[in-house]
Order: structure tokens, then C-alpha cells, then sequence
């Protein structure tokens, strides 16, 4: 699991201090007073340091490298690590007191809003479900879509990683997307139908509306394009999936214009073969933890797919998403899918600032769309006649 | 457990220090607990020197009693009670939110936690001008639906929503040492500014604390210990109202019914819990009804209920016809 230690730094090159007697570094502000228990250490190390009776980050910046070894029975360089750690903490402490910038994601709720109204959506082509979430798939977000088997929860990801694509002067966010599977259940020609369909509508906008950007931006979005801008990994157990989600962010770091990164069945691997529940719960929420650093650090949106259980009740019985109670806390925002009759239906279950509501969609060759109304029989015309016009009925010769 | 330092006490010099760690006395508890006598002769100490030392050592490191009189007119000079902005709420909470006292809000998802927190805060911030730190660590801080709110509540003014939405921090904390640090950073900056007028801090918003925590659970961390012991300390020394939400987890599987995650370890920990609960039975019926519950109170008859709506610009009580305004 992700150690609390930071990697360890290079071997120390300066010369060791001399002992306790040493300078004192002096600092300002009471950042000195945290207690060792909040320090992030190894839980060894700091049972260590309690039974040795240190209870604040000055006492064991005090004590020195060779006098904390000498004190506890660890290593040199332990100690020197272990320090290393502490001054960190602490500088950042008091940086972040004095009013520094500090890397604490730390904001005015006004400077956020800001950020929000600039923020676009990822749309789903499908306006009704774009209505009910808002505009669209909103980054920085984890988004959860629950359904039965068949329902349409691939279908929504694989359109949804063609559509980040989508550049701005159509109305998209001009982004790469990550595909993490781990059904096998992503099929590239399904995607290459969908992405030729997104690439004729944008076409067709730009022939209507004639402006050089969406010409210069058609020239740059094409089907190979959308195609090479999908990232797809294929994960097979959940140790390998727990493996690429912790790797993420350096693949990241280096591919910096993803904006989508979908997980398609994050159930499957967690729902068989788990004796243990209560590791299952653990690593389930230290996988969300990393989820929303990794959505808020990219300004990514995340998309999960989940399944849907049986929770059997004392007269009936419901479906209900998969993973548990506490897996239901992870996502910002939940849809489930789910049939009625032959009609498919979304639910917006969960979300932060949209109400609850019910939408139908379908799906189709071209990929996630709308119900399209059943077409309205012809009306008469406009019954009033035009005053110039004259009925020629009669004249007609 | 405090270690001997030379300078700790005048007469506890470096050289003591060093002959009574060779006599594996290492901390003051150790010091204050052993046999003095006993000590001066394996240490060829003198016994009226550590005695001293002993004296000094005691009246540095003891809690002093209080008597109850002080007590309840500390209590009564330095405590403020903040509205929540919701009537009912406040009802339920003894007319609202105590300084130096923690408040936990429990809840299935979609019961609508985050929208109680939000709309305290856009309360706190618009109706009494106080400032609030919001630490938030699930990442459903929406600041275009708080806008909303403040925007229902101020009547069209606005200039006081931006304020308010100025003198509301946010602060995104993902894992238990961040949430630590922020901790950290707030009880120092109002030691600092202990008199000072300029910008009040009185009220915590945490949303959530287990999502920091339940990664923890069932490890051997200390951590959960550590934040406890922060939260409290905080809330008591910095007279600041701390609102924090934790969230439901396990179905008891005798009963049935929803239990609060994190156990009962952090019971003990806020002096009131709130559980929120959906009106409607499953995710089948969408209604925008929530009831609260009064969990644990040091004040109220625990079981009270009261109905909130949160689908309107506000949460409030619910009108006989539900608006479909709003979102």
C-alpha cells in the first residue's frame, strides 16, 4: 500500500552534527509543537519514539540525528530520514502560518466558484442526460454509473472517452482519456463507429455555422486522432488494478492533457474470490482517496462502472449497487441505470448540486443518444391565409 | 511521557540528566514515580536536590482542579451558540451549534450531508459574519450550488454572497496527515491571534472524517487516535464549533438497521450526533424529504426528529406542497 514515508532522499553528502549540543535551529510560530503522533512515520518508528518518551517534533529536532539513534536503536540514516521527514512537516507548518502559498490545496470559496463557472463538461451527446447532471460530466469529480448487465454502462464510457476529445470550439474540453478495463469488455470497432459519428456531427456544425476555427480545428480531429488519444490499460486482478490507479499520477504528470480517466468495472475484480472483507473495505477506500487526489490534482473527471446486487429485505427485495454501504460514500456523483420494460432509464441517485430525477436514452449505431420523440404527424399550415396571396382557384385557366 | 532535558527545571542539570538515564530514568514519569531515596543512593545524588527537583517537576506537569462556580463562568464568557440557519436543525441541537463542543451529521449516501454542510456555512458566513474553514476530503464541494444557497438567503444582494463567499476557506484534504496539518495550521493561527478581531474563526466544517480515516481501520496506524485527539483539542482550546460528518457504513447484521461507521471508538469523540435519513425507501422514489434524528445530545431527549428539505435554495423545513423550483 502507499507508504506514509516520502521515497527516501539520497544518501545525506553534508558533514553529521555534532550531538544534541549542536545549533538550534531557531523557528518561529508554534508549527514546533506538533505532536509526533501526527507526523507521517512509520508506525515502527513511532512506537518507538513514544516507549522513548518524545512527544513533540522540537524535542526530536533537539535530539539530533546520532542521539535519536542512539536514543530509539535505529540506523544512522533512519534517523537522518526520520528528521528529514520532521523538518519537512514543520517548515511547511510554518510557511503555511505565516501566510506562504504552502501546498495545501487551500482556497476562498469565491476563488473556487471562479474556477467552477470556468470548468467545461464532458457531454454525453445525450441532452437529457447532460440536463439532469448539470451540463455534462464535471471534472475534478468522480462520477459512479451503477446498472445491470446490458444496460449501457460501457456504451456511455466509450462514448464519453471519444466525446472528451471533442475541441473547444465545438463545445468540448479538448482532452485525452485513459481507459482502465478490467472486464474486457472494450471493443474498438464499437469505438471507431462512435467516433466516426461524433467526427460527422462536428462536421456538419462546422458546415453550418462556416467560422475558420472549427475548420482548423476539424483538420486536427479526425478518427486516427481520436483513436491514438485513448490510453487503454487492461487490468486482471485487483492488485494490478490497485497497481496502475497508484501509478497514475506519474503517467499523468507526463500525458498532461487527459481529462477522462474511466475505470470500466470496478466491482469484478473486487466481488470474487475476497475472503477478507474488512481488507476489501480498506483497500476499496484508500483506492477512492487516491481516486479524488488524482481527479483534483488534473482537473480530470473520473468515471467508474459498478454492478448492481440483490440486498434481500424481510418482504422483498431490492437491487442495489455493488461493493457495500461504504463504497457508496466514494463517489460524488452516482446514475443508475435500469430497465422499464423495454424502455432503458437513467436516475440521478446522488450528486452535490443537481436534484434527483429520472431520464430516458437510448442507444443506438452512432452510439449514446436521447429518445427521439415519435414524429409528430404533419399539422395543417398555418390556416390564415396571406393577404397578397389570392386564391387563383377560380382565375386559373 | 515527557523527557528529561537539562533546563526543564532550575537544579536539573545536563550531568543529573546523564547519571539518571545510565539508571534507566529517563522520562519525568519515570522520575516522579520512583523511590527517591532509593534513586539518590544508586545515583549518589543528593536526596534534598532531587526532592526539589520532584516539587518543581509536579507543579509544571499536574492538572490544577477547578471548581465548578469558575468553570460555568468561563463557560458562560468565553461559549457562543451559532444558528445553523435552519429552525428546525436548530431545534434539534438545543438552538444551534456550541462553541468548544464537535457535532457529527451521519448519513447513507445521497442522504444529503453535504448539503447540511453547505448551507451551515453559507449561514454562518452570511447571517453572523463569522468566518468558517470548510476541510473538505470527498471532494463533493460544490461552490456553484453555495453560491445558490447564499444567493436564496441574502434577497438579491450581491455583494454580500461574494463576501460571504470570501469569508469561507476551503481547504482540500485527501488523507489523514493533511487533515492533521490543517489542524495543526488552525490551532496555531488562533494562538497567534488570540484578540485580534480580524477575521473570527469560530466555525469547522469537516466533510467527512472517515473518508480520511476508513483506509486506516483494522491496520496499525494510530492515526484515527492522533485526529481525535486533535479535533477535540481543538474545539475546547480554540473555542471553535467543529460540524463534522462522518458517514454510514455497515447494516448491523442482526438488526438490519444502519450503524455509523468508524465504530465505537469515535463515539465518544463529538458531544452530538445527528443521523440524516432519506424519506423515501429506496433509490426508486426520488424526493428531496430528509429527516433528522438526534443520535447522542448532552442536552436534548435523544430520538427527537425533525423533517428537513434540502432540494430548495436552503435547507429548511418542508412546506405542506413541495415547490419544484429550485434545481
Amino acid at each position: 500500500m502507499r507508504s506514509p514515508l516520502p521515497p527516501p532522499p539520497p544518501r545525506f553528502r553534508a558533514p553529521l552534527r555534532a550531538g544534541p549540543s549542536a545549533a538550534r535551529w531557531r523557528w518561529g510560530g508554534g508549527g514546533m509543537q506538533r505532536a509526533v503522533g501526527s507526523l507521517p512515520l512509520g508506525p515502527a518508528l513511532r512506537a518507538r519514539l513514544a516507549a522513548a518518551g518524545f512527544q513533540t517534533a522540537q524535542e526530536l529536532l533537539d535530539t539530533g540525528p546520532c542521539g535519536l539513534s542512539r536514543e530509539i536503536g535505529i540506523s544512522k540514516e533512519e534517523a537522518l530520514e526520520a528528521l528529514q521527514v520532521v523538518r519537512q512537516e514543520c517548515s511547511g507548518d510554518a510557511a503555511r502560518t505565516a501566510g506562504g502559498a504552502g501546498t495545501t490545496r487551500k482556497c476562498t470559496a469565491l476563488e473556487l466558484l471562479e474556477e467552477e463557472q470556468a470548468q467545461g463538461f464532458i457531454i454525453t451527446f445525450c441532452s437529457a442526460l447532460d440536463n439532469i447532471l448539470g451540463g455534462g460530466v464535471q471534472l475534478t469529480k468522480i462520477t459512479e454509473v451503477c446498472g445491470a448487465p446490458g444496460v449501457g454502462k460501457t456504451q456511455l464510457c466509450m462514448q464519453l472517452a471519444v466525446d472528451v476529445q471533442i475541441p473547444e470550439c465545438f463545445g468540448g474540453v479538448c482532452g485525452e482519456a485513459v481507459f482502465i478495463d478490467t472486464e474486457g469488455s472494450f471493443m474498438v470497432d464499437r469505438v471507431v463507429d462512435i467516433a466516426a459519428a461524433c467526427v460527422q456531427h462536428c462536421r456538419l456544425i462546422a458546415e453550418a455555422h462556416q467560422e475558420e476555427d472549427h475548420q482548423k480545428a476539424l483538420e486536427t480531429f479526425s478518427l486516427e486522432s481520436i483513436l491514438s488519444h485513448i490510453y487503454y490499460f487492461r487490468c486482471r486482478d485487483y492488485i494490478e488494478l490497485l497497481a496502475q490507479v497508484y501509478l497514475l499520477p506519474d503517467f499523468l504528470s507526463e500525458h498532461s492533457k487527459v481529462r477522462l480517466v474511466v475505470i470500466d468495472g470496478i466491482a469484478f475484480p473486487f466481488r470474487h474470490d475476497f475472503e477478507d472483507l474488512s481488507l476489501r473495505t480498506r483497500l476499496l477506500n484508500g483506492l477512492a482517496q487516491q481516486l479524488i487526489i488524482i481527479a483534483n490534482d488534473h482537473k480530470s473527471a473520473v468515471v467508474l462502472t459498478n454492478q448492481m446486487t440483490t440486498r434481500i429485505g424481510q418482504s422483498q427485495s431490492t437491487l442495489v449497487p455493488a461493493l457495500g454501504e461504504s463504497w457508496g460514500h466514494a463517489a460524488t456523483v452516482r446514475l443508475i441505470f435500469h430497465w422499464d420494460k423495454s424502455q432503458r432509464l437513467a436516475t440521478l441517485y446522488k450528486s452535490p448540486s443537481q436534484k434527483e430525477s429520472t431520464i430516458p436514452y437510448t442507444i443506438t449505431p452512432h452510439g449514446f443518444r436521447d429518445v427521439q420523440p415519435p414524429a409528430v404527424t404533419q399539422n395543417t399550415e398555418s390556416t390564415e391565409m396571406n393577404p397578397r396571396k389570392r386564391p387563383r382557384r377560380e382565375e386559373e385557366k | 511521557m515527557v523527557v528529561l532535558r537539562a533546563g526543564l527545571c532550575p537544579g536539573l542539570t545536563e550531568e543529573m540528566i546523564q547519571v539518571l538515564r545510565a539508571n534507566s530514568v529517563r522520562t519525568v514519569v519515570d522520575f516522579v514515580s520512583s523511590d527517591l531515596e532509593d534513586v539518590s543512593q544508586k545515583c549518589s545524588l543528593s536526596y534534598k536536590a532531587l526532592v526539589a527537583v520532584r516539587r518543581v517537576l509536579l507543579a509544571q506537569f499536574s492538572a490544577f482542579p477547578a471548581n465548578g462556580a469558575d468553570l460555568y463562568e468561563e463557560l458562560k464568557s468565553s461559549t457562543a451558540i451559532l444558528p445553523t440557519g435552519s429552525p428546525s436543525l436548530d431545534q434539534l441541537l438545543d438552538s444551534g451549534l456550541y462553541t468548544g463542543e464537535m457535532t457529527e451529521l451521519m448519513g447513507a449516501p445521497g442522504s444529503g450531508k453535504t448539503q447540511v454542510c453547505l448551507s451551515i456555512a453559507a449561514s454562518v458566513s452570511l447571517g453572523l459574519k463569522q468566518h468558517v474553514l470548510f476541510l473538505d476530503s470527498t471532494g463533493g464541494f460544490t461552490a456553484s450550488r453555495l453560491y445558490q444557497m447564499l444567493q436564496a438567503q441574502a434577497e438579491d444582494e450581491e455583494e454580500q454572497a461574494s463576501s460571504a463567499l470570501q469569508r469561507i476557506q476551503v481547504a482540500r484534504v485527501f488523507d489523514v496527515y493533511e487533515m492533521l496539518s490543517a489542524l495543526q495550521e488552525v490551532r496555531d493561527r488562533l494562538s497567534q491571534q488570540a484578540v485580534s478581531c480580524t477575521g473570527p474563526l469560530k466555525t469547522v466544517v469537516i466533510d467527512s472524517v472517515s473518508a480520511v480515516i476508513h483506509p486506516l481501520l483494522g491496520g496499525r496506524q494510530s492515526e484515527g487516535e492522533t485526529l481525535r485527539w486533535g479535533l477535540r483539542l481543538m474545539a475546547k482550546c480554540c473555542g471553535v464549533s467543529v460540524w463534522q460528518v462522518t458517514n454510514q457504513v455497515t447494516r448491523d447484521s442482526s438488526t438490519g438497521l444502519l450503524k455509523p461507521a468508524l465504530g465505537r471508538s469515535w463515539s465518544f469523540v463529538p458531544s452530538t450526533r445527528v443521523l440524516l435519513e432519506s424519506k423515501g425507501a429506496a433509490w426508486e422514489e426520488a424526493t428531496t424529504r430528509r429527516s433528522a434524528s438526534l443520535a447522542k445530545s448532552p442536552r436534548q431527549p435523544t430520538g427527537m426528529q425533525v423533517e428537513l428539505d434540502i432540494g430548495n435554495s436552503d435547507v429548511q423545513e418542508p412546506s405542506p406542497a413541495t415547490p419544484t423550483e429550485g434545481l
